[in-house]
C-alpha cells in the first residue's frame, strides 16, 4: 500500500509546499482576473469547449417535457389555442394603434426638429445554463458575438427587463440579471413619473434607492426604465413595488420591489441591439 | 489505457456532464458539487494519479460555470485536496457513514474558502444558501462510498 509520504518524497516536494505553490497560482488568478481582466481568452476557450456539451445536456429535460406534452389532453390544447387566438386579435389591434402612433410621433418629431429615436433590432436567445448565484446572478444564453451581441446590451423577456449582457463569447454570452447585487437600473415610477434608481439585492429581489420620505409611492406601483442612461431604452417594465417602509434612522424610504420579468422562469429572451446613435454637435 | 485510468476519466467526465444539466430553482440551490466529490474520491483512492493539478484545472472550470472570478473554486478545491491527502489513511479506515461524516468538515471548509475568496474579490454573498450544497455533497459521498462497499466487498483501500 502506497502512503502519501512515499509519493511525496518521490516527487521531491512535500504536500504543503505544493499546496502553497498552487494557492499562489490561485491567488494570482484571482488578482489578474478581478483587477486586470486579462483572462477573457481562457473564458472564451471554456465557452467554446462547453457550448456543444451544454446543448447536448439540454436534451434530457427536453425529452422529458416532450413526453409530458405528448399526453396533454386534446381538449386542453384546443382551449389554449382559442385563448391564444383571442389574445392575438387583441394584440393585433394594439399593434395597429402603436403603428399609427409611431407614424404620428415621427411626424411630430420631424416638425419639432427633434432627433429621431434610435431603432431597435432584436436577437432571440434561449437560456443555455444557469450557474450558482452566490455573488452575482448570471445566466448564459445561446447567442454571442457572431449574432451581433455586444457587452452592455439590455436583455428582456415578454414581461420585462431580465438584465444586461456582461460577457460575450463567440457563440454564447453571459447576462447579469437585474436582481443581481449592485446591478443598477435607472427607472421611473409609472404613476407619478418620479425618477429613481433600482438596485438588485440578490435572491430575485430589487430595491428602489434614495426616495425621500415625503414621496408618493405605494405598493403595486410599476417601475419602467427611464432611458436616461442610454443603455436601456425608455419604458421597459422592470419591477413592481411590493413593500414601502419608513425608518427613523434614514432620510430615505425603504422600497422593496419584485422584478416583473420571469427571471427564474423564462427560457426564451430577447437581446435588444440598438443602432449606434449619431451624436450631433 | 488501463482500466483504472478509464474509470477515473469516465467518472470525472460524468461529473462535469452532470454539472452541465440545465439545473434551476431549488434543484440548483441544493445541487451537490459533483466535480469536487469526484476529485476528492479519486484523491482518496488513487493519489498517485490525481492531485493538485487536476483539482486546480477543474476548479477553474467551475469558476467559468458560475461566472465567478477565476481562481475562486480553484483555491478551494486545492485546499480540500490537501486536507484529504492529509487525512487519507484515517479516512480509508471508516465505513461509509463515518467517512461521510468526516468528509463534511472538509466540504464545509471548501465552501467557506469559496465564500471568502468571492467576498474579498467580488461582492458580499447574498445569504447563507451557498452552504446547502455541502449537505448534498456529503450525502452524495455517502451514497458513493456505500456503492463502492457493496461493489467491492471491503472497499478500495487494498488496491489503492
Amino acid at each position: 500500500m502506497a502512503t502519501p509520504g512515499q509519493l511525496m518524497f518521490a516527487r521531491g516536494l512535500g504536500p504543503t509546499t505544493r499546496l502553497l505553490i498552487w494557492l499562489l497560482a490561485g491567488v494570482s488568478c484571482v488578482v489578474v482576473d478581478s483587477r486586470y481582466h486579462t483572462l477573457d481568452g481562457l473564458r472564451s476557450g471554456f465557452s467554446l469547449l462547453l457550448r456543444p456539451v451544454r446543448e447536448v445536456m439540454l436534451a434530457p429535460g427536453d425529452v422529458a417535457s416532450e413526453l409530458g406534452g405528448f399526453f396533454t389532453r386534446h381538449r386542453l390544447l384546443q382551449k389554449e389555442r382559442d385563448a391564444l387566438l383571442a389574445e392575438r386579435t387583441r394584440l393585433l389591434v394594439g399593434v395597429n394603434e402603436a403603428k399609427e402612433l409611431g407614424r404620428e410621433n415621427a411626424e411630430l418629431r420631424a416638425l419639432m426638429q427633434l432627433q429621431a429615436r434610435p431603432g431597435q433590432q432584436t436577437v432571440h436567445a434561449a437560456l443555455l445554463y444557469k450557474g450558482h448565484d452566490w455573488f452575482a446572478q448570471r445566466i448564459t444564453v445561446d447567442q454571442g458575438a457572431s449574432s451581433g451581441v455586444r457587452s452592455g446590451l439590455p436583455v428582456i423577456d415578454a414581461s420585462g427587463l431580465v438584465g444586461q449582457v456582461s460577457r460575450v463569447y463567440p457563440q454564447s454570452s453571459e447576462v447579469i440579471q437585474v436582481s443581481s447585487p449592485e446591478q443598477l437600473t435607472p427607472v421611473f415610477v409609472e404613476r407619478t413619473r418620479q425618477r429613481g434608481l433600482v438596485a438588485g439585492i440578490g435572491q430575485g429581489r430589487l430595491e428602489l434607492r434614495y426616495m425621500p420620505t415625503h414621496l408618493d409611492i405605494r405598493p403595486g406601483d410599476r417601475l419602467l426604465t427611464s432611458g436616461i442612461d442610454r443603455v436601456y431604452p425608455a419604458g421597459i417594465p422592470v419591477g413592481q413595488v411590493s413593500r414601502v417602509s419608513r425608518s427613523q434612522a434614514s432620510p430615505y424610504l425603504r422600497v422593496e420591489c419584485l422584478p416583473l420579468a420571469g427571471i427564474d422562469r423564462s427560457r426564451a429572451v430577447l437581446v435588444l441591439i440598438a443602432e449606434p446613435q449619431v451624436t450631433q454637435p | 489505457m488501463p482500466a483504472g485510468w478509464r474509470r477515473l476519466l469516465g467518472t470525472l467526465t460524468l461529473a462535469v456532464l452532470l454539472e452541465q444539466l440545465p439545473w434551476s430553482g431549488w434543484m440548483l440551490a441544493i445541487r451537490p458539487d459533483f466535480v469536487l466529490v469526484g476529485v476528492l474520491f479519486w484523491v482518496l483512492h488513487q493519489p498517485a494519479r490525481i492531485g493538485f493539478g487536476t483539482a486546480f484545472f477543474l476548479g477553474l472550470l467551475a469558476d467559468f460555470q458560475d461566472g465567478a472570478v477565476f481562481g475562486q473554486h480553484a483555491i478551494a478545491y486545492v485546499i480540500s485536496v490537501y486536507l484529504v491527502m492529509f487525512l487519507r489513511l484515517r479516512l480509508l479506515q471508516f465505513d461509509p457513514v463515518r467517512q461521510a461524516a468526516q468528509l463534511f468538515p472538509i466540504l464545509l471548509a471548501t465552501q467557506l474558502a469559496v465564500l471568502l475568496v468571492g467576498w474579498l474579490a467580488v461582492n458580499p454573498p447574498s445569504g447563507l444558501a451557498m452552504l446547502l450544497p455541502v449537505f448534498s455533497s456529503t450525502a452524495l459521498w455517502y451514497l458513493i462510498a456505500l456503492f463502492m462497499r457493496l461493489w467491492h466487498g471491503k472497499g478500495l483501500q487494498d488496491r489503492a
